[in-house]
């Protein structure tokens, strides 16, 4: 992702210290897609969806309609004339909101950074016309807004309300939302995926089963991947409550490999698994969540 | 161990300080919050719960450094007595003054006595020195200063209560010099009696110089009912040849109660001979009087004894009776009529001793005139002629008395001047004007001694109207003298004997003294004198001293057998002088008796000896006043006086410094502590 970083230097925005600032979620979002497409100088992946494709060889069962006359003119063969498709999609933000994501080592919390990333999203989708709806939840479904061309609102105001409370579990509430998607579409899932990978992966699994595309936001403190603490502390687990006396400076070591190996895990399985996985760090600018978005949606886009 | 400033030890609470820190640390730290401890918790790590002690060793040394450093700040030091405090700064010299005189007989006195010695004893340290005194009327040095506890203890175990009367003068003089001859700077004296009023007079020169200190232990109570025999006195009289005496038993009771019927036992030659009942009052006496019995010979043992109580050893009083021995006395006279009538009447009335008189005249003296008498009286006559005279020198240097009366008849050869005292002169006639009268009386003398207190006798009330010059030489002892300076009397020691001139007669007519209420005790006094009579004792008290010689004269070798049964040998030579000093001292209460080794008396010479009766006199005095007067300042009664306990449990602790030997262990263990701690929290993950 750091090529990307460096391929698109005007994609680098505000500081999501800064943007937590601005109470309004649209307004934020606008000014980050906006900026960030600025930053693009072109926009390659917004094609019409009427645009040219491809020939290919007309076979019984075409319509004579597509078959590209002009060309049979100067070839004396059928052609039939494929063009981009021209669809609007059902965007699904699945956000997590369980009692970790409220952690913060010092700039925002994972639940603000998350918020962020899919009021980015619920915009650019917005944009494009496609249906924005969200879902939030941590040991089960918390608030549901179905995909709509109008449910841009209400999902920024779902995210402005959304605070994290209670222990977070993915299995559950994961099937459950399985069972409500009947359309095939753009499913995001924000988290800190503090589970085990293969308990995820089994979370996950359903809602990739009518096709859905799903796009995973791993949402990670800085402290959660560095250990930066240097006194030895009383550690206390913010969903559980239970406390362990930490010496950090003994311990930093080995939990940044298994938080490390955890992360690999993560990234091995969801790729197997054809879905697209990307690692948020909360210190870090939102580009690289809206680019593994518009890398989803190109592929969607295509027809085949 | 004792603590100098124990409110430290209450940092001892301090203790609780590792523990609590293990205990309850998460308690007190930073709670940091974290979204997961899924990982965290699955690092291995030895023990993440605090509540649990695992390294017992740190928390040991923790807690021992702790206490180390507290104990130190109380200033420990051992704890000692006073006196093994005090030597802490030095060894000391201690005399036990331990009494043992017949009034700790009283209850369990000694007992108490012997405890408090022991314990003294017990306090001594390495470096002490004590010095047993037992002492009663006399201070004996029973152990020389010793610090063998062993010794000292056995020596107080064997000591035993006597006889003696208490006196507290003699102990501490000793006490006193003994502790003057140590090397020793702390030099102690402890007294341990009842503390009799009797045995301090407060006229004793026993003063404990500056550096010497007197401490006192009181085994008195305040229970001093005490019933006594002090005294008997005999009534002589003779019936039908023999000799009757009454006995008059004194009993004395110092208790505070009334004493009813108590049994008074006379015992004669070991036979009871009556029992009667009396009754003492309360600080009172009474006396009872048996009836009486007939003295059959010499050395008649009697015994009295009144009651029991918690001293029974003066409820018992001892007596040895003899008859009584007239002292035989010729006087040799000029013949005419009633020459001696006054003299001769004089001395017949006499009862201590009776006197045995044989009047005779110069022209018929023999020297059998002279044989087995006493004293021989030249009444107013010349010196015996040859023959008589040559005896009589010979009975005077044997030791007899002579006693000559200078009137007008009296001559005094030349060759017999060694005889009489002086040069007889010239009578001296003092018949014109006011008549002389005697104006000087050596009352050092025997012979006037008895005169000596006021109203004793007006000897200035006769009138001596002529008398004889004498001239006494260097050597002869003029015992009085007429108003003119004149000589009235003079003695002169004639080999054992005494010779007396009298220079006035002795009937009225160159004075009128022998119709003075003087004259019988001065004739008697005379005759006492020069007959060497010395009044025999009934009983003796303990402590008195005899000269078995004058007892023993011309005895072959004798044993003095003692009350307890021991023997002493006192041996005379043939010429009757002493092989050794003859002396004994009385210091057992009973009967004594002195055996001839070579002659089978059927009844030995016995004399008894008794208590001296202050010691039945339990009345206590203050041991402070004592310690006040022998010390010059007061002290306490304990021999660890609390006061300097106090300066002496600083300066013990300041010289034994424990304080600094447990902070440097205290010190050493926290280094050790955090040296451990350290290697253990590098290799442990969690602490």
């Amino acid at each position: 992702m750091s090529s990307t970083q460096t391929a698109i230097p005007g994609a680098r925005f505000v500081d999501p210290k800064i943007l937590a600032r601005i109470g309004n979620l649209e307004l934020m979002a606008r000014n980050v897609v906006e900026g960030f497409i600025n930053g693009l100088h072109r926009a390659p992946f917004f094609g019409a969806s009427i645009d040219f494709a491809e020939h290919r060889g007309y076979v019984a069962g075409d319509d004579i309609r597509r078959v590209d006359w002009r060309l049979y003119a100067r070839t004396d063969r059928y052609y039939v004339k494929q063009y981009e498709a021209d669809t609007n999609t059902n965007l699904s933000i699945l956000f997590d909101v369980s009692k970790s994501m409220s952690f913060t080592s010092g700039g925002v919390t994972k639940l603000e950074y998350g918020s962020f990333v899919a009021a980015c999203l619920a915009y650019l989708a917005q944009r494009q016309r496609d249906r924005v709806g969200i879902i939030t939840f941590d040991s089960e479904i918390v608030a549901h807004v179905p995909p709509s061309a109008k449910h841009f609102n209400v999902t920024l105001q779902t995210l402005d309300r959304v605070k994290a409370e209670r222990r977070g579990h993915l299995i559950e509430p994961l099937t459950r939302m399985a069972e409500h998607f009947k359309r095939r579409g753009i499913l995001v899932l924000i988290s800190d995926f503090y589970e085990e990978p293969d308990a995820i992966l089994e979370a996950i699994k359903p809602l990739k089963f009518i096709g859905n595309d799903l796009i995973v936001f791993h949402v990670m403190d800085p402290a959660e991947l560095e250990f930066g603490y240097d006194d030895a502390s009383s550690f206390e687990d913010l969903e559980s409550g239970e406390q362990i006396p930490v010496v950090p400076q003994s311990l930093a070591e080995e939990y940044r490999t298994l938080i490390k190996a955890h992360i690999d895990a993560l990234t091995t399985k969801f790729s197997e698994h054809r879905i697209d996985y990307t690692l948020l760090n909360t210190s870090q600018p939102l580009d690289r969540a809206l680019f593994s978005y518009l890398s989803s949606r190109e592929r969607l886009m295509r027809v085949r | 161990m004792t603590f100098l400033t124990p409110l430290f030890l209450a940092g001892l609470g301090a203790l609780a300080i590792p523990v609590l820190v293990h205990l309850i640390q998460r308690e007190k730290k930073r709670v940091v919050e974290f979204p997961s401890l899924m990982f965290v918790r699955r690092i291995p790590y030895q023990s993440v719960r605090r509540r649990r002690i695992r390294h017992w060793g740190l928390l040991a040394l923790r807690l021992a450094a702790v206490a180390l450093i507290v104990a130190a700040f109380a200033r420990p030091f051992w704890p000692q007595s006073a006196s093994a405090t005090t030597v802490a700064s030095g060894a000391r010299e201690i005399v036990i003054l331990l009494d043992h005189s017949a009034s700790m007989g009283y209850g369990d006195h000694w007992q108490r006595a012997q405890d408090a010695a022991r314990a003294a004893v017990r306090g001594l340290n390495a470096g002490d020195r004590a010095t047993l005194v037992l002492f009663a009327k006399n201070a004996e040095e029973t152990m020389r200063a010793t610090p063998d506890k062993v010794r000292l203890e056995s020596a107080i175990g064997t000591a035993r209560v006597t006889a003696g009367a208490t006196r507290y003068g003699p102990a501490i003089k000793l006490g006193e010099s003994i502790l003057a001859r140590s090397q020793i700077t702390r030099r102690e004296a402890i007294l341990i009696s009842d503390f009799q009023k009797s045995g301090w007079s407060g006229s004793e020169e026993a003063r404990f110089p500056e550096g010497m200190t007197l401490s006192t232990v009181s085994v008195g109570g305040t229970d001093t009912a005490n019933l006594s025999v002090p005294s008997v006195n005999f009534g002589r009289a003779a019936f039908s040849g023999q000799e009757r005496v009454t006995v008059n038993a004194g009993l004395s009771n110092k208790g505070d109660k009334a004493l009813n019927d108590i049994p008074v036992t006379l015992s004669v030659d070991g036979h009871e001979i009556e029992s009667k009942r009396a009754s003492v009052p309360a600080h009172a006496s009474a006396s009872v009087a048996f009836t009486q019995f007939t003295l059959s010979g010499p050395n008649v043992r009697g015994t009295v004894h009144a009651g029991t109580d918690a001293m029974p050893a003066d409820n018992v009083f001892n007596f040895v009776l003899n008859p009584s021995e007239p002292v035989s006395i010729a006087i040799v006279d000029s013949g005419s009529n009633d020459a001696s009538l006054f003299l001769a009447k004089a001395l017949a009335i006499g009862t201590t001793p009776t006197f045995q008189i044989d009047s005779t005249s110069i022209s018929r003296a023999t020297p059998a005139t002279f044989d087995k008498r006493t004293v021989v009286v030249l009444n107013d006559t010349m010196f015996p002629p040859a023959g008589a005279g040559g005896v009589l020198k010979k009975f005077v240097e044997r030791g007899g008395g002579l006693l000559v009366v200078a009137g007008e008849h009296t001559t005094w050869p030349a060759g017999e001047a060694d005889l009489f005292p002086g040069k007889l002169g010239p009578v001296v006639n003092r018949m014109s004007g006011r008549s002389g009268s005697l104006g000087y009386l050596d009352y050092s003398h025997p012979v006037f001694e008895v005169f000596k207190a006021p109203r004793s006798g007006d000897f200035s009330a006769a009138h001596m109207f002529e008398y004889r010059t004498v001239e006494p030489a260097v050597t002869d002892r003029v015992i009085a003298r007429y108003d003119d300076g004149a000589v009235a009397a003079a003695e002169r020691k004639v080999g054992a004997g005494r010779v007396i001139v009298w220079t006035s007669t002795l009937d009225d007519t160159w004075t009128d003294v022998a119709v003075k209420p003087i004259f019988l005790p001065l004739v008697q006094q005379l005759a006492r004198y020069l007959a060497h009579y010395e009044q025999p004792q009934s009983w003796f008290t303990v402590g008195q001293v005899i000269d078995l010689n004058a007892r023993g004269r011309n005895k072959p070798d004798r044993v003095v057998v003692t009350p307890s049964g021991q023997r002493l040998s006192h041996g005379v030579s043939g010429e009757g002088m002493p092989t050794d000093s003859g002396i004994l001292e009385l210091n057992e209460q009973g009967i004594y008796e002195i055996r001839s080794t070579g002659a089978a008396a059927a009844r030995p010479e016995a004399f008894a000896v008794n208590l001296d009766p202050a010691e039945s006199d339990l009345a206590p005095m203050d041991p402070q006043e004592l310690v006040a007067f022998v010390t010059g300042h007061a002290a306490a009664e304990s021999p660890e006086p609390s006061a300097a306990q106090e300066m002496t449990r600083e300066e013990a602790e300041r010289r034994q410094s424990l304080w600094w030997y447990l902070l440097m262990g205290g010190l050493l263990l926290l280094a050790t502590e955090t040296a451990i701690a350290n290697q253990l929290s590098r290799r442990e993950k969690f602490l």
